[in-house]
């Protein structure tokens, strides 16, 4: 464990959001020569591109043909590394800092190391915007396809959890502390009860790719991105408002040429904290009413920041593999600001085939995608 | 301190910072070639040196020349008998 897990803030022994001690067994299986230049992120973003690659059958020479890109994003390119640097250089300890350190530390180390480890040499960008980071990564490297730049790319997000992220939140009270309240039942979405995020950490990468070129190579379409839009409020910095996230949702569905109607599920940033849910509530509810299920994956894993994007969609494509929703966990009362909403208590069974997918940033951003299931689009 | 003490620590640095296994490390290795080093293995190396032996290498022009590991031990062993002071604090 690192010296700073004593730095973790917890203002109540009921606050859990420890780091997770990567096992020497499996950082090691990721060979010293690309290790060397990752921080965590970029370490658990090359760990999620592997399944993604394998899952998805491609191949050295595809990924390095010049026609797949790399897009993968985080708050921070590695904030643990960015608090050792910033230690050893007050310290005047600069000769203990690695060669490789400023590459651990810039804000697209996540992109570049995962491009180097497979020698994806096409489009590599790293849009970093916070908790919208990872959506907003896939829906650019959806764009790009659109445009003909790429056939295909790894897309998401990645990001790990320091003091520097949990003390940001705590000194905004945005961070979930209770004492009546036991710490897996801290992150409660939509609920009566809530008091703030808890932050988790991991990535979510994905296989982008041009249909017809999926197709071609006979890989498993889990399902067909048919809308994106982002945006911003251009008013705030700590937060979105429903009236951004309300144009966001719209500008997206107008992109898939769908109505709200023809959506089957609504997949929440919602992160547990009062502003940030009531807002969401208020926009879902002017496009949607009560007509389709609302569900944030974050009751059940926490806040995962900049690759809450990536690991929630894939969460949606379990869902739409498994035609159910995954219920609002820790959702005991309703609370009167996230009101008029379908929010599921328990898993539903039911055909899920068109998602929207909802992030929201610090920066007033706000990212929405839309996908249908492979089974729908076929 | 004896030749093999020497010897002893400077391989410590490349099992510790580059991962090698011991039996690999014999005098006649090139660093780039066979361990397949590159240039910013070579910025950790030397502040690997530094550090384990209190030397000042960043601007020591001998450095550029280093291409096996018995380069490393002689100039390391050159450096030693210069500063004899330094190097008596070494842990035996």
């Amino acid at each position: 464990m690192p010296e700073w897990q004593g730095l973790v803030p917890v203002g109540s022994d009921h606050i859990s959001a420890a780091p997770v001690a990567v096992s020497p067994e499996i950082s090691k299986s990721i060979k010293r020569h690309y290790r060397r230049s990752m921080g965590n992120a970029a370490l658990f973003a090359t760990l999620a591109a592997q399944q993604a690659v394998a899952e998805s059958g491609l191949d050295a020479e595809i990924l390095g043909n010049g026609r797949a890109g790399c897009i993968i994003s985080s708050t921070i390119g590695s904030s643990s590394e960015v608090y050792e640097s910033t230690k050893a250089v007050i310290e005047q300890r600069f000769n203990d800092l690695s060669a490789c350190q400023f590459f651990r530390i810039v804000s697209h180390s996540s992109a570049f190391n995962v491009a180097n480890f497979f020698g994806i040499n096409g489009v590599q960008l790293s849009p970093c915007s916070a908790c919208a980071s990872s959506l907003q990564s896939i829906g650019l490297a959806y764009e790009q396809i659109l445009a003909g730049r790429q056939e295909l790319f790894l897309a998401g997000g990645s990001d790990e959890v320091t003091p520097i992220v949990l003390g940001s939140f705590r000194h905004l009270y945005a961070l979930a502390d209770s004492d009546e309240l036991p710490p897996e039942e801290l992150s409660r979405p939509f609920d009566a009860r809530r008091c703030g995020l808890v932050c988790g950490e991991g990535a979510g990468i994905l296989v982008v790719e041009e249909y017809e070129h999926a197709r071609r190579r006979q890989a498993p379409v889990l399902a067909e991105i048919i809308g994106y839009a982002t945006n911003c409020t251009g008013s705030q910095i700590s937060q979105s408002d429903s009236a951004s996230i309300e144009a966001c949702m719209r500008l997206a569905l107008a992109d898939a040429q769908i109505a709200p109607d023809d959506v089957d599920y609504v997949s929440a940033h919602a992160t547990s904290t009062v502003a940030g849910d009531r807002e969401e509530a208020a926009a879902i509810r002017a496009v949607f009413g009560d007509r389709v299920p609302v569900s944030s994956v974050k009751g059940q894993l926490g806040h995962t920041l900049g690759a809450s994007g990536g690991i929630e969609t894939a969460a949606v494509l379990a869902m739409m593999r498994h035609g159910v929703i995954l219920p609002n966990a820790n959702l005991a009362v309703v609370a009167e600001d996230c009101a008029g909403l379908d929010l599921p208590t328990a898993p539903r069974q039911q055909p899920v085939r068109t998602v929207v997918k909802n992030c929201i940033a610090f920066g007033g951003v706000n990212a929405t995608l839309i996908m249908r299931s492979a089974e729908a689009g076929a | 301190m004896t030749r093999d003490r020497l010897i002893e620590l400077i391989n410590q640095i490349f099992v510790d910072q580059f991962e090698l296994e011991p039996e690999e490390l014999t005098p006649e290795k090139r660093i780039f070639e066979d361990f397949a080093l590159d240039s910013l293995d070579i910025v950790d190396l030397i502040t690997g040196l530094q550090r384990k032996f209190g030397i000042s290498l960043r601007d020591n022009k001998d450095v550029q020349q280093i291409r096996t590991l018995q380069d490393i031990y002689d100039l390391v062993e050159k450096l030693a008998r210069d500063n004899p002071d330094l190097i008596a604090k070494l842990p035996e």
